[in-house]
């Protein structure tokens, strides 16, 4: 905040020899990239309910810690409009939740955690268009151009 | 269409508009008390998944280390990425570098389960994650808000 960009990386610490948010970002694509193969071994053994149900226990010890940390920092968000940043903060879990179900009922349904996990991953081009539509944000060259890629993959997967 | 390629897109399209929801709670509130409460959200979601859907059981136990470590994955993914902005990482380079997780997935899936793509989702897959990361680098005019 009121730091740009640049600066901001100029400061960033370091461990070793890469930058913290390089680190951070290496260990977020393990986690995630890993989540698609485990989603699909759990896939191959129950439904989309259970293993949302099972997903959710998995998610549990996280948040504990984070209610402990929000706890502790309770005293500094009390911004205007708490009320319905927690709704729309409810309304993306619930959101997030239903599409994790249909994640796996994707990968249930015969679809290979190397095709799946790809599509899924074109989540951005809806946040993209909502953008564009209802809150006439403008677009970069890249961002159409990804936008026109992420239309031909889904043809090139669907035939 | 295929049935799965249905469900994928479903998936897409409701975690598509989680980004803008998500958009409007950390305008208005941390980022760590949002998915806090996006956490407490999945809580009710799997209360009435109870209720409503009644699952079968009866599972076996690779199945159900692998479902509740993709919890725990998922999850403590998103904590890292948090992490990663907060380190100094500009968002248009963190959020791009981290949308190259599904070619990770591609890697493992056909390493240990032995999957085989054809050449056209071979196609689909990798024009999917440059998609992908293309859509996440923020345009120039919103780098400056």
């Amino acid at each position: 905040m009121g730091t740009s960009p640049e600066s901001r990386v100029n400061q960033t610490s370091r461990t070793g020899r890469l930058p913290k948010w390089l680190l951070w970002s290496l260990v977020t694509i393990v986690l995630w990239g890993t989540w698609g193969l485990v989603s699909k071994v759990a896939s191959a053994g129950m439904d989309a309910y259970v293993n949302q149900l099972l997903y959710t226990a998995g998610l549990a010890p996280l948040l504990v810690f984070v209610a402990w940390t929000v706890h502790r920092q309770s005293g500094e968000d009390k911004r205007d409009g708490r009320a319905m940043g927690i709704f729309w903060a409810f309304f993306t879990g619930i959101l997030g939740g239903v599409g994790n179900i249909f994640f796996f009922q994707a990968m249930v349904a015969g679809g290979k955690a190397s095709v799946v996990a790809p599509v899924t991953a074109l989540f951005p081009m809806i946040t993209v268009l909502l953008a564009l539509i209802f809150l006439h944000e403008r677009l970069g060259r890249v961002q159409w151009l990804g936008l026109g890629l992420a239309f031909v993959a889904i043809y090139l997967l669907s035939v | 269409m295929h049935l799965w390629l249905g469900f994928a897109i479903t998936a897409l399209v409701l975690w598509g508009i989680t980004g803008v929801t998500q958009k409007l709670s950390t305008n208005r509130i941390s980022s760590e008390r949002s998915f806090l409460w996006f956490c407490w959200a999945m809580v009710a979601l799997s209360g009435a998944v109870l209720v409503v859907a009644r699952p079968h059981w009866g599972l076996g136990t690779l199945a159900v280390a692998c479902s509740v470590a993709g919890g725990a994955l998922n999850g403590l993914g998103a904590w890292t990425s948090f992490r990663a902005l907060e380190s100094g990482g500009k968002a248009s380079i963190v959020i791009s570098l981290i949308s190259l997780y599904p070619l990770l997935t591609v890697l493992l899936a056909v390493l240990l389960l032995g999957e085989r793509l054809t050449w056209t989702q071979t196609a689909g897959a990798v024009t999917a994650i440059a998609a992908a990361i293309l859509l996440s680098m923020e345009a120039p005019h919103s780098s400056q808000a």
